[in-house]
């Protein structure tokens, strides 16, 4: 069986990535790295971000909610610093952007047009920013203009990471893939909080975003629910912990998945999804991701 | 509780950290970090004190389980050389202390104080013995050395010294104060944190610096300056 995807212009190894925020720029870990379909890098944004106050991170039976606030070094160090050591990856690197304006955005893409970044995810779903990130993600209208102005400005891979955050992700999809999206990546966080004895908000940015084995439902129909009704493929992402909870979502519609929280628990996470998925599919005896990718919609 | 794993017996430096999944099973998902107290052979030595579900899931394993481990993890304290080094720990802080000892006995003048809030809650004291240091004692309500708390002695002793340098470990407040009363005697601070990955994947761990931005906790530390950051 021949494991390879395209979606855009870039062909991944296999379906597997890495979930930004959730792997760093992929550096700590190159053997995992090349070993997957490919990574998607921490948010980035123009200019340096220094995060969301401590604590940022808080568990409970079922998963995690985190607010880092999209801390990272900015678009002109990430340039300088980050880039060059990226050229040491030999998998597929997606960098995650995040404008706070749709000429942000434009100046993100700008200001990555390297040979070794294969493409963008568009950040429209991040929690913890005031502004940008999910008040984009929740219209339909604004998820279209970005995707469609950053459209413009590169003919690389564009993925659109959407939310499930008081919107129908079918509205948010479908404006993505209007703007002219090579695929859309469901679902993101979502919204939640913590508080201590005292009665105060646990994390230093009082609210946060959910991930997690808990997610996994939730995404999953999002995935069903948006898949069958894009042209675009669907990038499924929210509590994947094995290679059966990618086999879900792949059976759910998902062309690729992301693995995200699994890789805090363990940084080799997103390779034994993938040795596992590739196990399954040969036991199985797949000829063809479409054998499985959308098998419970026909199956109904 | 000691784990027998030779490379990592080998491999683990004083300041180091395991960062340990105490349950087989999604809940408590994330990994537990866990400081290393001490290296006997193959096998590394964890003293930790049962505070929430995870170290009391941790606490419940036997001699001949298997534990998931992650590590070392985190940069190694600096080992200072020919120099005047205080050492204090508070309640179960002393244990990374041990090891650190060990090694700087070798080649620093080192002198060891333990506080807790009663005698009750000190511990390793006979392994600090065993090195061939006397720890001079403090505990909260007397019952054992020094009446009050352990940054009193260390103080004073601070004084007596050319260009001391202290490590510590303990609680929030005691290395708040110990900051503060040996002021600009540099303190070198083993902190504890809630960690996500543990591997510096995450930017969930971290400590404001004075002059702004984070560190990473898991990264940079977990020894780190505290002159330079905020507790």
């Amino acid at each position: 069986m021949k494991y390879r995807i395209k979606i855009g212009r870039t062909v991944f190894a296999n379906p597997v990535l890495a979930a930004s925020g959730t792997f760093g720029f992929g550096l700590k870990f190159p053997g995992v790295a090349n070993r997957i379909g490919g990574i998607v890098t921490k948010g980035i944004t123009v200019e340096p971000r220094e995060g969301s106050p401590l604590p940022r991170i808080y568990e409970f039976p079922g998963g995690i909610l985190n607010s880092v606030g999209l801390e990272n070094p900015g678009v002109r160090r990430f340039r300088k610093e980050i880039l060059p050591e990226l050229r040491r990856l030999k998998c597929r690197v997606i960098v995650n952007i995040a404008g706070f304006s749709i000429d942000e955005f434009i100046e993100l893409v700008d200001g990555l047009d390297y040979k070794r970044v294969d493409g963008f995810e568009l950040n429209l779903s991040c929690p913890n920013v005031k502004n940008g990130g999910v008040t984009f993600g929740q219209s339909p209208r604004m998820v279209e203009r970005i995707t469609k102005a950053v459209r413009k400005s590169t003919n690389k891979t564009l993925i659109v990471k959407l939310t499930g955050n008081f919107i129908d992700p079918l509205k948010t999809a479908k404006a993505a893939e209007q703007g002219g999206a090579d695929a859309v990546c469901l679902i993101n966080t979502l919204f939640g909080m913590a508080l201590d004895e005292s009665g105060r908000h646990f994390l230093g940015g009082r609210t946060g975003g959910i991930s997690g084995p808990c997610l996994k439902p939730f995404a999953l129909f999002c995935v069903e629910r948006v898949a069958s009704k894009i042209t675009i493929p669907v990038i499924g992402c929210g509590g994947i912990m094995s290679g059966m909870d990618a086999i879900d979502f792949l059976s759910a519609g998902a062309t690729m998945v992301q693995v995200g929280t699994a890789s805090l628990v363990n940084p080799k996470a997103s390779l034994a999804v993938w040795q596992a998925l590739g196990d399954w599919c040969r036991r199985h005896e797949v000829k063809d991701w479409e054998d499985i990718v959308g098998r419970t919609k026909r199956q109904d | 509780m000691w784990i027998e794993q030779p490379i990592l017996a080998t491999h683990v430096k004083p300041g180091q950290f395991l960062n340990i999944k105490v349950s087989s099973e999604p809940d408590p998902l994330l990994r537990r970090p866990i400081s290393v107290a001490d290296v006997t052979g193959e096998k590394v030595r964890l003293v930790f004190r049962v505070v929430g579900r995870g170290t009391e899931l941790l606490s419940r394993n036997r001699a001949g389980d298997i534990v998931d481990v992650l590590g070392p993890l985190g940069k190694p304290a600096m080992i200072f050389r020919n120099r005047d080094i205080i050492v204090c720990g508070g309640g179960v802080g002393a244990a990374p202390l041990l090891y650190l000892t060990r090694y700087l006995d070798k080649c620093s003048r080192v002198e060891v104080f333990l506080g807790a809030r009663n005698r009750s809650q000190l511990i390793l004291v006979a392994d600090f013995r065993k090195l061939g240091i006397k720890p001079e004692i403090a505990t909260d309500d007397g019952s054992m050395g020094w009446h009050g708390p352990v940054t009193e002695p260390v103080f004073r002793a601070v004084q007596k010294k050319k260009r001391p340098i202290v490590m510590a470990c303990g609680p929030k407040p005691m290395l708040v104060d110990l900051v503060a009363k040996v002021d600009p005697v540099p303190v070198w601070g083993f902190v504890e944190q809630r960690m996500g990955c543990g591997v510096g994947i995450c930017y969930c761990c971290g400590l404001r610096r004075k002059n702004g931005g984070y560190i990473r906790l898991c990264q940079e530390g977990p020894v780190v300056l505290l002159n330079e950051v905020e507790l």
